[in-house]
């Protein structure tokens, strides 16, 4: 597993090596910046110069896959931070950049029109730009302080984005907000001391060998969890998700339950894989609570009066598949790792794109309806068929439909399940499957009501629509192409 | 330094923090906390860690310490606190019982009976530092369950990170000081920035509230 995760590459010795790993940490930055200053009004500018960061990472993705994984050391000093590419990384990185740049090309049309001159809009690009930076620095870092360092900015820089409303409502959940994210630091931090003060290492490699079991790297191991699953909204520490998304901004509200809870899930489950390898016990719990999650997320999800809040807890429910992958890849058989490893990482990147295309069409129906409650929705489906359209393709993969990508990704980790022997499992999958029928349906069951006088409906901009679909597509049809990123995750480096 | 003077000097630290968590006046607990801070740079300085005491006071002492003060509304301009949330007597918004006061106890405790087990294995820690540590981690995490108010568990935050900072450092000044530098100097700026973040939010609540609603406190409900 560790040698899935790239920690195994030896680091470059050329310095000159660097060079694309920083352009693509940097041009977001760069380029939020500039967007601050000459505010883009229509989506077309943004996309022709998203050209700029999507090349870079091209470069990177060539330079990676020809020698099969790259790893750098950064010397600050005395200081090193280790940062390492593979297949895994790409893939992430990828993702990252698509969802990124479809909310940030949806954001100008629904100012426009949406907002108008309210909330601290300038302060939106800049923000942004650091988020889809402090997210790759997060893919890419190989040791503590670099994943600190990441997650600290994340969780800062989310937390301004559910500020710029300016309203009282999200004032108050950014507040909550930012007293847990504090938290969840906090608890991270003491973590890495004890790691730090027991082994004198940072770098994941390094600690993979180092540590040894024991209660400092049991109570370390616990800190960690607690801190990054609180982050990640992880049942039962998922109360806060929901009322911050529901005053959010909508292309805010996409990049923050498509990337953010899988920020802190990622090094969540990064950490595990290095310094617990072989604890099923723990990840069985770890699982248990994923399994939870599927249950409690769906119901609650179902039960929300709110369009919003459906969509978000909807979040709650697809992160338990995720957790499951904890209970399937620690201290499993190498077979039944390797089918969940497969599964979870396409777990992660049909829930992004499906969820962010989910809530960039939910933000299309609020605005075109003016109406934020399910029940509101009667009478939209002859007024609005294209975000009904957009929001029902999304919905394919969240249930798990074939042929969708998050079809596929249950199918492997039911694979695991059966294979590893877990059979409660399947049961959750199951459920999990109904309730999320459950709650896409009652949605469709609103917005089909005909006899109802159909809503004073505004006309939605087109690029908004498209891109809504957009993400919507390409999370149904990486189903069909589900082959390209499991090769990815296969091939450079993630083989062994 | 000789030990004794190093005990005393945590002995003032821990006292200097329980009074910031536990005064009732909210700009006396500010002015307790950049007492506070300071005491910690002290403590930086007799442990050798230069950079961390310059730090510590800078961004510690000064720059938390002010926007704590912004976020009272006490200024160079403006000499008494305006606005609700900067009551010179701010009263706890929920009657401080035995039972309350023990229950949210139990947290801080299971963290520092972890915290104790794990720090069993380390012997040769010196002794201010891990117990001063161990002592602003429990108090920090009770008052933070305690407290309802943005701006007191905004000190609780603090006093928490300054413990966390301080056992870190006593694990690692052998081993590998120069990680332990970059992970505290990184953690101080995430609590000034988290600072800064809280202090705006409750000069803007504080804003729209006094202009729209005078009858609720908006941040002792949010936080809630």
């Amino acid at each position: 597993m560790i040698a899935r995760l790239g920690l195994l590459t030896p680091p470059a010795t050329q310095p000159d090596a660097l060079g694309t790993v920083l352009l693509v940490l940097v041009t977001p930055l760069v380029m939020g910046a500039l967007a601050a200053i000459w505010r883009p009004r229509r989506g077309w500018p943004i996309a022709a110069l998203a050209l700029l960061p999507l090349a870079s990472l091209m470069v990177l993705s060539q330079e990676v896959l020809a020698s099969g994984g790259q790893a750098w050391l950064i010397e600050l000093g005395t200081l090193t931070l280790h940062w390492r590419a593979n297949g895994l990384t790409l893939l992430l990185l990828w993702l990252t950049q698509v969802v990124t740049l479809a909310s940030v090309a949806y954001a100008p049309a629904y100012l426009r029109v949406e907002i108008g001159d309210q909330g601290e809009q300038r302060w939106l690009w800049p923000l942004q730009g650091l988020l889809l930076s402090s997210l790759s620095l997060i893919w890419l870092a190989a040791d503590l302080l670099s994943l600190y360092i990441g997650l600290e900015l994340m969780g800062l820089t989310a937390v301004g984005l559910m500020l710029l409303p300016g309203k009282v409502e999200a004032l108050v959940a950014g507040m909550r907000y930012l007293l847990l994210a504090l938290v969840g630091s906090l608890a991270f931090l003491l973590g890495v001391a004890l790691l730090l003060g027991a082994w004198a290492r940072l770098d994941l490699g390094g600690l993979a060998m180092a540590a040894e079991e024991g209660m400092v790297l049991w109570v370390a191991v616990a800190l960690l969890s607690a801190g990054l699953l609180l982050k990640a909204a992880a049942f039962p520490l998922h109360a806060w998700l929901a009322p911050v998304h529901g005053s959010a901004w909508t292309p805010v509200s996409a990049l923050h339950a498509a990337l953010v809870v899988k920020g802190s899930f990622f090094i969540a489950l990064q950490l595990w894989l290095v310094l617990v390898p072989a604890a099923h016990i723990a990840a069985w719990l770890v699982g248990a609570m994923g399994g939870g999650a599927v249950v409690w997320g769906g119901l609650l999800a179902w039960r929300a009066t709110k369009l919003k809040d459906v969509v978000a807890w909807s979040t709650v429910s697809q992160l338990g598949y995720l957790l499951l992958g904890f209970s399937l890849m620690i201290g499993t058989a190498p077979q039944v790792a390797e089918v969940a490893w497969e599964g979870t990482w396409l777990q992660l990147v049909a829930h992004s794109l499906a969820k962010a295309g989910m809530f960039l069409a939910t933000g299309n129906l609020i605005f075109s309806t003016g109406e934020s409650h399910v029940k509101g929705l009667a009478g939209a489906s002859c007024r609005m068929p294209l975000s009904l359209l957009s929001f029902g393709i999304a919905s394919i993969s969240l249930i798990g439909l074939p042929p969708s990508a998050g079809f596929t990704a249950k199918w492997l980790l039911l694979h695991a399940a059966l294979e590893a022997g877990y059979w409660l499992w399947l049961a959750v999958l199951a459920l999990g499957t109904l309730l999320g029928a459950a709650y896409i349906f009652r949605v469709f069951r609103y917005s089909f009501v005909e006899d109802a006088e159909p809503p004073e409906a505004r006309r939605v901009p087109w690029s908004m629509e498209l891109l809504a679909l957009g993400l919507a597509m390409a999370s149904l049809l990486l189903g069909l192409v589900a082959e390209w990123p499991l090769t990815l995750l296969r091939t450079a480096g993630g083989g062994a | 330094m000789p030990p004794l003077l190093d005990a005393l000097l945590a002995l003032i630290m821990v006292a200097l923090a329980a009074l910031t968590l536990l005064d009732r006046q909210l700009v006396r607990a500010c002015v307790w906390f950049v007492a506070f801070a300071l005491a910690v740079s002290l403590t930086w300085l007799s442990e050798g860690f230069l950079w961390l005491a310059m730090l510590e006071a800078v961004l510690g002492a000064t720059f938390t310490g002010a926007f704590l003060f912004y976020s009272l509304g006490i200024g160079p301009g403006a000499a008494k606190p305006r606005g609700r949330l900067a009551r010179w007597h701010d009263p706890l918004p929920l009657p401080l019982t035995w039972r309350r006061a023990v229950l949210r106890l139990l947290p801080a405790l299971a963290v520092l009976g972890m915290l104790a087990l794990a720090l069993a294995g380390f012997i040769e820690v010196p002794g201010p530092l891990r117990l001063g540590g161990m002592g602003l981690i429990f108090m920090g995490l009770w008052a933070f369950a305690l407290h309802r108010h943005l701006l007191r568990r905004l000190l609780a935050f603090n006093v928490i990170g300054t413990g966390i900072f301080l056992i870190m450092m006593a694990l690692v000044r052998n081993s590998s000081p120069a990680a332990g530098h970059g992970l505290v100097i990184t953690g101080l700026l995430v609590a000034l920035l988290g600072t800064a973040l809280g202090a705006l939010l409750i000069r803007r609540i504080n804003g729209l509230d006094a202009s729209r609603e005078p009858a609720t406190d908006v941040a002792e409900r949010g936080s809630g």
